[in-house]
């Protein structure tokens, strides 16, 4: 009982942790139609950024928060100096392939990714160190039992629940929340009603960055810090996002959490090693049972 | 006063307009009828600025709009009502309405209150099913909705790309008729583009004739109506 609510616990703290990774690459694909493979190094640039505050005696918090703003500044910029230029009117005339247009941004994605890290490289060296956990990171007794779930897990699980709720409460209740929706659906019909569908994209990167940003502050105290960490969470958060169906805001949350708990228990009742196999099989029966995801759409892409 | 000059929109060196030039009265319904490829839908993308002239001039009044962006049109009172019932069927229906009046939202958030209530009042069947998902609606309904979501951007012009296309005749009739009453009680200005030149000449003041991209016609739609000849040879009937 106790290795099965301790797998619980881990899998709905590292869950949490894919979720946010994971709704930080729906949102881009979805506003974009980019896979930004560069958005943990984002991550890991603004997660060394908090180190590196924290080195220099500031608060936790203030380098959480600098961090999370550096994370939307990041991803801001990716859009505003990279992404648009290469997708733009002029640009696209040049290419006349369909596929030309949609590979060019994921390869230059690519790019982003290896020069972060190689900045990270030169300004920090490579070598990893540790990040600070906020709360300890022991297991919480009540009285003389120890439950099977930390400080830590708990104020991971914190985190993201609020994370989400405003999440959730943007997209259903403001009309900028609205503006992301429709402009991810209908570019042509949000343009024609007046919505500023480039700016509402730039947003979405931003959001992406600060999410992805605060994936890469809650996964390091128990992974250290190196520039090449957080390399497997984007592909954990990959997989959470083809499960939940790509198009799906709360489908990306959902994946996240399923690929959570596989590999939670996996960890717990078979062993550390076989995490690996057990994504990619789990990724691939999802695959062929329920292709477009759990709750994506049919059209899997937007054409 | 919408005021269009030698407009030329290239496809590929393809010109989908060659040199289009007319006007349209304030406060009238001017329609665009031409067959199948005329160049009809071109000329409403390139006038609310989903496509890019080669050359010529779109005015409305003072305002050049050949170098505006889609957006900064529609916010210059410039609504479109684009081909094939254009919604977001994702979104709940009061979501469409919604998004036609959110660029408003800081400026006058009082008159989109009036304005959502004026279209709902309008158009009662989307006031019932406003929590439904646009995509559930019908084809006329959702015509209505596409028709709703600019209306409540508060349109001097209105751009309308064939809105009986794939409707009933009945419910064609009855939205072309609510446009009628708008531009009469409103003074709306409306470019009304349609395949079915009956239905469209019915309620216009004035219709242009588009044969591959230029125009043919230019004449009070009364007098189109009565010329047979003109009929006969762009519309084969």
């Amino acid at each position: 009982m106790n290795s099965f609510l301790s797998a619980f616990f881990s899998g709905t703290a590292q869950g949490a942790i894919y979720a946010l990774v994971s709704l930080g690459l729906v949102l881009v694909w979805r506003g974009a139609g980019v896979v930004n493979f560069a958005q943990m190094g984002q991550a890991m640039f603004t997660t060394y950024i908090a180190s590196q505050l924290i080195q220099h005696n500031y608060s936790y918090w203030t380098a959480f928060v600098i961090a999370l703003a550096c994370g939307a500044i990041l991803g801001a910029i990716v859009d505003l100096g990279l992404m648009r230029p290469l997708t733009s009117r002029k640009n696209s005339q040049l290419l006349n392939s369909q596929s030309m247009r949609t590979t060019i941004p994921v390869i230059a994605s690519l790019g982003i990714l290896g020069v972060l890290k190689a900045l990270a490289g030169i300004i920090w060296a490579g070598e990893e160190r540790g990040f600070p956990s906020p709360v300890p990171a022991n297991a919480i007794k009540i009285g003389e039992t120890s439950l099977a779930i930390t400080g830590f897990d708990l104020f991971v699980i914190g985190v993201v629940f609020v994370t989400l709720v405003l999440t959730t409460i943007f997209f259903t209740r403001t009309g900028m929340g609205l503006a992301m929706r429709a402009s991810a659906l209908n570019p042509e019909v949000t343009r024609l009603s007046g919505i500023r569908v480039g700016s509402v994209r730039t947003l979405g990167w931003a959001i992406s960055g600060a999410a992805s940003s605060l994936a890469g502050l809650l996964v390091t105290p128990k992974t250290n810090l190196s520039p090449n960490t957080l390399d497997l969470l984007l592909i954990v958060g990959f997989t959470a996002a083809v499960v939940g169906g790509l198009t799906s805001l709360t489908g990306s949350v959902l994946g996240g959490f399923i690929i959570g708990y596989v590999i939670a228990f996996v960890n717990v009742y078979s062993a550390p090693e076989n995490v690996f196999i057990a994504i990619l099989v789990f990724l691939l029966l999802a695959l062929f049972i329920r292709p477009q995801g759990i709750l994506g759409s049919k059209e899997v892409r937007r054409v | 006063m919408l005021n269009i000059s030698n407009l030329v929109t290239e496809f590929d060196s393809v010109k989908a307009l060659n040199g289009v030039s007319f006007q349209a009265k304030p406060g009238c319904i001017t329609t665009v009828i031409g067959a199948n490829g005329a160049g009809k839908s071109t000329l409403l993308r390139t006038i609310s600025g989903l496509e890019r002239p080669a050359s010529g001039s779109i005015k409305w009044f003072d305002e050049e709009l050949t170098r505006k962006s889609v957006e900064s049109i529609v916010r210059s009172g410039i609504a479109q009502v684009p081909e094939g019932h254009a919604v977001i069927s994702q979104l709940s229906v009061a979501e469409n309405i919604e998004l036609g009046g959110l660029f408003r939202k800081r400026i006058a958030r009082g008159d989109l209150e009036v304005a959502t209530k004026e279209v709902y009042e309008l158009f009662p069947i989307l006031f019932e099913r406003r929590n439904e998902p646009a995509g559930s609606l019908s084809g006329g309904e959702r015509q209505m909705l596409a028709i709703s979501r600019a209306l409540v951007s508060r349109p001097k012009l209105l751009l309308l790309d064939e809105p009986s296309l794939g409707l009933a005749p009945l419910i064609s009739a009855q939205i072309i008729n609510i446009v009628n009453q708008l531009c009469r009680s409103t003074g709306l200005t409306v470019l009304l583009v349609e395949q079915n030149a009956n239905t469209a000449l019915a309620v216009a003041d004035h219709g242009i004739l588009l044969a591959l991209g230029k125009v043919v016609a230019d004449l009070p739609a009364k007098e189109m109506i009565a010329d047979s000849s003109l009929r006969a040879a762009y519309l084969g009937y």
